[in-house]
């Protein structure tokens, strides 16, 4: 039964408010600066980005320009505006909730949330993000797009992308993907296990790669596709994998929420030829640090004194263990839906682990060959 | 106290291979259950009570001693965690309840609790303002 007009005035309606008076600044910040945008398809779906004022343009246009096409119709499926109040001059307008504090090296975030439409506001990196993911809409703010945080940067746009794309049945899903020919296996596990490392070392060993850190997962055809082009590293994972200065972005290694600094990494640059839009998923593969070897090789030592990867086999209900639950805590929203379609997943395709080698190159190996295996 | 329970609201739950996978969205606290876990997780659900899942397992294995101890360990655990809540009296599934077994052998329920999504909430916190249920919904 639909609201009363009332009730849906009451509170729920903070959020459309909010959503359409963000959208009218977009508006008069690109009438007052000037604009441009970027037509692109992702996951299938066509999607424009438009900028006002030249700092968002500049800072998040690049990431997003493998995925450029241009559209067949004018007003495409999903629009996400980008405006930043530094280059525009034109500022948000004033919160509809209580601002609150966000300690030192954190980034707590106030959301609000109707039928329509949802508002998250990051109180570490004032980011503010409105979206009416089922009008295919959406309007991302920073204060200053010069002085971007490094989360926006690694991961931009990620909850405009998150809420339109699962309206429309793409679930963003914490996981990397690589591969051959067009199939290849999901990379899953939380921060730290090693995704990114493993997922880089199959680029630079010749594979296909989607993403290091975060996929648009569409279940039904097992499908995984690109968001930006951009990959996450530590500064020893770097090392290890020997990437070229090039490929590093100048801000070079920057602290992050989650633990040690990291810096971004151009797919592009790193691995020309690599970065693919979409792969078949044939397989999941749940990278894990080793307990038989140090995960570094100690001076000296040489890669063929120490084991090799080994890959096995392991339960649907272990690949859902590491692939549900930073996909679903970090998404925030949708978890139900999240679990059953990641659920369908395992059910669908087998699991593995990968113990892995400190030998990047080994683990790349070991992956091509459980990919040219799986048909 | 009631005798009965309910799956905690903020709790989301699959079963796979016969282990159910629990994940609170309220902490980030995830958590397994294999053995015959999953299917006291089944009855609970349905709305059985201590009693009635004591009956249910004996119907299904036999007179196993083990069961009554285990399914009151189990049960101090699901409610700890949260993934199970007291709950008014409610139409148990009495199917599967009255289920005869078809010879699988007990096992003792296994319970695994994962707390390291934990940081996670921590560092990037929610404050929901206001909420509707179910949001956003995939396009039909």
């Amino acid at each position: 039964m639909p609201a009363s007009p009332a009730a849906a005035r009451a509170g729920a309606d903070l959020a459309d408010t909010y959503f359409g008076q963000l959208g009218e600044c977009f508006e008069r910040a690109a009438r007052a600066a000037g604009g441009g945008s970027l037509d692109l398809e992702m996951a299938g779906l066509p999607l424009r980005l438009r900028f006002a004022g030249a700092g968002l343009r500049k800072e998040l246009l690049a990431p997003f320009e493998h995925l450029a096409t241009p559209l067949a119709a004018a007003e495409p499926a999903l629009a996400i505006s980008l405006f930043d109040t530094a280059s525009s001059g034109v500022e948000p307008p004033a919160p509809l909730w209580d601002p609150i504090e966000a300690p030192p090296g954190t980034n707590p975030v106030v959301r609000l949330r109707s039928e329509r439409a949802c508002v998250l506001a990051a109180a570490g990196s004032r980011a503010l993000t409105a979206a009416a993911p089922g009008a295919g809409a959406a309007v991302f703010h920073l204060p200053d797009a010069t002085a971007i945080p490094a989360s926006e940067r690694a991961a931009p746009i990620r909850e405009a992308l998150q809420l339109l794309m699962a309206a429309r049945g793409r679930l963003m899903t914490h996981a990397g993907a690589i591969g051959r020919g067009g199939r290849g296996v999901l990379l899953v596990g939380r921060g730290g296990s090693g995704k990114s490392t493993l997922a880089l070392s199959c680029a630079l060993a010749g594979l296909e790669i989607v993403a290091d850190d975060y996929v648009l997962l569409e279940p039904d055809s097992l499908t995984a596709h690109a968001m930006q082009s951009t990959a996450k590293l530590t500064e020893d994972s770097a090392e290890r994998l020997g990437v070229p200065a090039a490929a590093i972005d100048s801000a070079g290694f920057e602290p992050t929420l989650e633990g040690p600094a990291k810096a971004l990494v151009d797919l592009r640059a790193l691995a020309p030829g690599a970065l693919k839009q979409q792969l078949g998923l044939r397989a999941i593969v749940a990278p894990m640090l080793s307990l038989r070897q140090p995960a570094h090789i100690a001076g000296g030592r040489r890669l063929d004194d120490v084991a090799p990867p080994l890959i096995r086999r392991i339960s649907a209900a272990e690949g859902l263990r590491a692939v549900a639950p930073s996909t679903i805590v970090q998404s925030g929203f949708g978890g139900a839906e999240s679990l059953t379609a990641l659920a369908g997943l395992v059910r669908r395709v087998p699991s593995y682990a990968l113990d892995l080698s400190p030998d990047p190159a080994a683990n790349a190996a070991a992956v091509d060959r459980l990919v040219a295996g799986l048909g | 106290m009631s005798e009965y329970f309910r799956i905690g609201p903020e709790i989301v739950h699959e079963t796979v291979d016969g282990e159910v996978i629990a994940i609170d969205l309220d902490n980030g606290s995830y958590y397994s259950l294999a053995g015959s876990g999953p299917l006291v997780w089944e009855l609970l659900a349905g709305g059985a009570s201590e009693a009635e899942l004591r009956d249910a397992l004996a119907a299904r294995f036999g007179a196993i001693e083990a069961i009554a101890g285990d399914v009151s360990v189990l049960l101090g655990q699901l409610r700890e965690s949260g993934l199970i809540v007291e709950a008014e009296r409610e139409a148990g599934n009495a199917a599967l309840m009255a289920k005869a077994g078809d010879g699988e052998a007990y096992e003792t329920p296994r319970f695994e609790r994962y707390t390291d999504m934990k940081d996670y909430f921590l560092l990037d916190p929610i404050h929901e303002v206001d909420s509707a249920g179910g949001w956003p919904r995939p396009a039909a």
